[in-house]
């Protein structure tokens, strides 16, 4: 009999496969922390106000720039609209994406544009309650300065002003600013051409009671977030690294199993799917994303991390119900159908939000789950239900690693008594299941701790003369993290070659057919009857 | 009124002049048109020392904002001292930052901080709408010493570190003697722009998959300059009284000491500091810079600094009718040209004697 690679490798061996596997660790967090820049880049852009003298509305608009050659006629604040009489409707909010002497990349891969409203409290002019502000915005993008625009999304979006005034409302606090919550405006997933202009305008209709009742609007500011080209180059080539890495490990582990004279147990089954969905995130599809404008790609990328993260649930309950040491045969996947069904229908809940929130901006890039009472509702809706999944599922996860304790200090008492064989399999079992407990709980401890790090710091430590990045390393840190963690998984807990046990007795065996059951449903079994096993029982017969 | 209006006359007759010069003439040759005009415009404007005269020739696009800084410093002064005995008017040299104050009083102190905070605040701005360019992107980043490469590689968002060492390198520039009252414009220049860094609001936003908060993006946020006006005022109130201390007898004053203190405590640096008291400005004075509150507007039933009482010193009042004329049942939209009708009514106005 056999079992995993874990149990038969010494202890010298497994120690030098650990330091092995923390070298590649600590590299892939250096990698993050000294190479790469923070992830993601902020700019923040004060919309120039733009004066639209044109009467008539055409099919072709005219595209108004804030700055440049063919720059707009503009105001500087609304007191000089007031006295040139100029109306609501003949200020048009003008924004160049990006700032002068720069251009957009395809290496920044996204681009988020964040909403705030500067609004000055004005007691014959208050925000009312449950104020709604309706925006026209239109998008246009050009390749060189001197292209004509070209519009690419037009919109007429509705977003809840939420403002607070903290200040007394009395004369003498007219003119202090209203406390507004930053609003979504615009997601693009991807960032094909240099040059993006917005034009903005907040329509007036009385009758319709259209921008009515928001306050005195004093300035619109715009945040764009996008990230940043070297982080993307650095991801890229760490992706394109990892994904020969878990690949070869994967066929090198399939090659294990299909040596085997019997067919593949669930968890090994499991655990190769676990390969298989890890090589599936890796695998650099971004680099597409230079050459081509798919903006499908954050939501692609949205759904491979989320097969990732069912199938390693998945498979950690699976693991604990293999592990549970009791008279139960399982090695079936629907004995756990009551522990996946909360990790499916959670991520299924999820995968809806996301396409309900990107999927619905492929087309709209201006569109907002939130901005709408139905939309925030479904979207929370959503959100809490994956919720109760997540802390079912805990629930369920952390019922099973107390049943296989239990049984473990159970099994561990009986240990003396048994025959060396049954002894030495319960002792791998046991061995298995807790470096694997161990692994997991260092892994999600870390990234629980990184997370924290990385929502409360500043983004990047100051280490001697070095700046490190401790938001990139964070990135770069796990994300190798679970690779390395697939691929110890897979070379460990690979059937081994090696036999132990070599005693046999055959009225053990025989008065003991339901620890035999238990024991054929494991990956122990690696051999099982051969040719020469049953030659050799024949002479010792004869 | 009148040093205001022929203030902000004098304003007016040199700001549509630099606008013509710099917005004319065709985007080809906007270079030469600028570098032609440059050397008019900075050589026109009165009072800049000559290190402002060089930023100017080298920067013009920026002096455009650095003039309408020192107007939005302006502007909010008389804003905050609207209904004191001294409304941020004074006698004396016209510059392009005011008429400079005589006395190192408290007064000049929250000219200095404010003068200077609004053209960091200025600067911040324009770069915020594209109207400057090379705004702190202009340095190395990341090892990168092409601007467009570090952008595309790291990113620069133009905060207000930019604006503020801008207002550093041209507000400053102007102390050019050697005395107590330059430790105490650039102390007081410097609590003006850290006021402005101190309210800068830190904003941050989670996004990433399925909007979760696997990424927290944060930025600076310019806040309304108003605010930065009250926060002045407040250190204005509380501003310290200091001297200057010389290391030896004969060398130039090297630091600024508490005048009450008995060991050589300095102020620290959002501290407003002033040389010597303030004088009453009840009267025009040439000396001190008092502009007077001779014709000045007053309420005659206010127990404040608004009063008539007050502000005429106890001179006395003129009382003048009128009839007083505004808009009234305006239907408001969100900005510019509303809806009202016209009301009137007689009324009584009164100014100081």
């Amino acid at each position: 009999m056999a079992g995993a690679i874990i149990e038969n490798m010494s202890t010298k061996k497994l120690v030098i496969l650990g330091v092995i596997l923390m070298l590649f660790q600590a590299f892939s967090f250096m990698v993050g922390g000294l190479i790469a820049p923070s992830p993601t880049a902020a700019v923040s852009y004060l919309a120039t106000k733009c004066v639209d003298n044109e009467k008539t509305h055409h099919k072709n608009p005219k595209w108004f720039t804030p700055w440049g050659p063919d720059q707009c006629s503009k105001i500087k604040d609304f007191d000089e609209a007031m006295v040139k009489k100029i109306e609501a409707n003949n200020i048009v909010f003008a924004i160049h994406i990006p700032p002068p002497n720069t251009e957009m990349s395809t290496w920044f891969q996204f681009l988020l544009l964040i909403l705030h409203f500067d609004i000055a409290f004005k007691i014959q002019n208050q925000i009312a309650d449950g104020a709604s502000i309706t925006i026209d915005v239109r998008l246009a993008y050009r390749d060189d300065k001197l292209s004509e625009w070209t519009q690419m999304a037009h919109s007429v979006e509705q977003r809840k002003l939420s403002c607070n005034f903290t200040a007394a409302k009395t004369i003498e606090n007219e003119g202090r600013l209203y406390d507004c919550d930053l609003l979504p405006f615009m997601e693009l997933g991807s960032v094909a051409h240099k040059y993006y202009l917005l034009n903005v305008r907040l329509p007036v209709n009385e009758r319709k009671k259209v921008n009515i009742g928001i306050g005195e609007i004093n300035d619109m500011r715009l945040v764009g977030i996008h990230q940043n080209g070297g982080f993307t180059k650095v991801w890229f080539a760490m992706k394109t690294f990892l994904t020969p890495s878990v690949l070869i490990i994967m066929i090198w582990y399939w090659k294990r199993i299909t040596q085997m004279t019997r067919p593949p147990v669930l968890l090994e089954k499991v655990i190769f799917a676990l390969g298989i969905s890890m090589t599936f995130i890796n695998i650099p599809v971004e680099w597409f994303s230079v050459g081509f404008d798919w903006t499908w790609m954050l939501l692609f990328g949205d759904i491979r991390q989320g097969i990732f993260y069912a199938m390693l649930l998945s498979f950690w309950i699976i693991f604990c119900g293999e592990h549970l040491m009791d008279q139960t045969e399982r090695n079936r996947f629907s004995v756990y159908w009551k522990q996946v069904i909360p990790i499916v229908f959670g991520s299924f809940c999820l995968f809806i939000f996301d396409m309900c929130e990107r999927g619905v901006q492929l087309k709209n890039p201006f569109y907002s789950i939130w901005a709408s009472d139905v939309g925030t509702e479904l979207a929370m809706a959503f959100i809490i239900v994956a919720g109760i999944c997540a802390c079912l599922y805990f629930l369920f996860l952390c019922f099973m690693v107390f049943q296989v304790f239990r049984n473990i200090s159970g099994k561990r008492s009986c240990l003396p008594a048994m025959t060396k064989a049954r002894r030495l399999h319960y002792e791998g079992l046991i061995f298995r299941f807790k470096f694997l407990m161990l692994v997991t709980l260092a892994c999600a401890a870390m990234t629980v701790i990184f997370f924290i790090i990385s929502q409360v710091s500043e983004g990047h430590w100051l280490w001697g003369g070095h700046t490190v990045q401790v938001n990139s390393a964070f990135f770069t840190g796990i994300y190798g993290m679970w690779n390395l963690y697939v691929f110890a998984l897979m070379f460990l807990y690979a059937p081994s070659h090696k036999r132990y046990g070599d005693e046999q007795s055959s009225a053990d065996q025989a008065g003991n057919s339901g620890e035999d059951t238990q024991l054929t449903t494991t990956i122990t079994h690696v051999d099982g009857p051969t040719e020469i096993y049953k030659m050799t029982g024949k002479e010792a017969q004869e | 009124m009148r040093s205001i209006s022929s203030c902000g006359a004098l304003l007016s007759v040199y700001y549509p002049q630099i606008f013509l010069i710099l917005t004319s003439g065709s985007y080809l040759a906007l270079s030469s048109v600028v570098a032609l005009g440059a050397n008019i415009i900075c050589n026109k404007i009165p009072g800049l020392a000559p290190r402002q005269r060089a930023i100017c020739q080298s920067r013009p696009d920026a002096i455009i904002i650095i003039g309408e800084g020192a107007q939005l410093g302006i502007n909010e002064c008389q804003y905050q001292f609207r209904y004191g005995r001294w409304n941020c008017s004074a006698l004396g040299e016209r510059t392009v930052f005011g008429q400079e104050l005589r006395v190192g009083s408290k007064e000049a102190a929250f000219t200095y901080a404010i003068t200077a905070a609004g053209v960091a605040h200025a600067v911040t701005a324009a770069c915020s709408q594209g109207n400057l360019s090379h705004c702190g992107c202009d340095r190395e980043k990341q090892g990168y010493h092409d601007q467009e490469e570090g952008w595309k590689w790291g990113g620069c968002s133009a905060d207000v570190k930019y604006g503020v060492e801008f207002s550093r390198r041209f507000v400053d520039a102007r102390e050019i003697k050697k005395n107590a009252r330059r430790l105490m414009n650039l102390h007081n220049n410097e609590a003006g722009r850290k006021v402005l860094e101190e309210r800068m609001k830190l904003e941050c936003k989670c996004h990433g998959v399925s909007g979760s908060c696997t990424t927290k993006t944060c930025w600076t946020t310019l806040p309304k300059f108003r605010e930065i006006g009250y926060v002045l005022k407040e250190r204005y109130t509380t501003a310290l009284e200091v001297e200057a201390v010389r290391a030896t007898r004969f060398r130039q004053p090297s630091f600024l000491r508490l005048k009450q203190s008995r060991g050589y405590i300095k102020p620290t640096d959002t501290d407003l500091v002033f040389l010597e008291r303030s004088p009453n400005y009840c009267e025009e004075d040439t000396v001190t810079g008092s502009a007077g509150t001779r014709g000045r507007l007053c309420n005659h039933t206010s127990p404040l600094t608004d009063g008539c009482n007050l502000m005429c010193c106890g001179r006395g009042h003129n009382t003048h009718q009128y009839t007083r004329v505004w808009q009234c049942n305006c239907k408001f939209q969100w900005c510019c040209f509303v809806k009202c009708n016209t009301c009137s009514e007689k009324t009584e106005v009164f100014t100081c004697k």
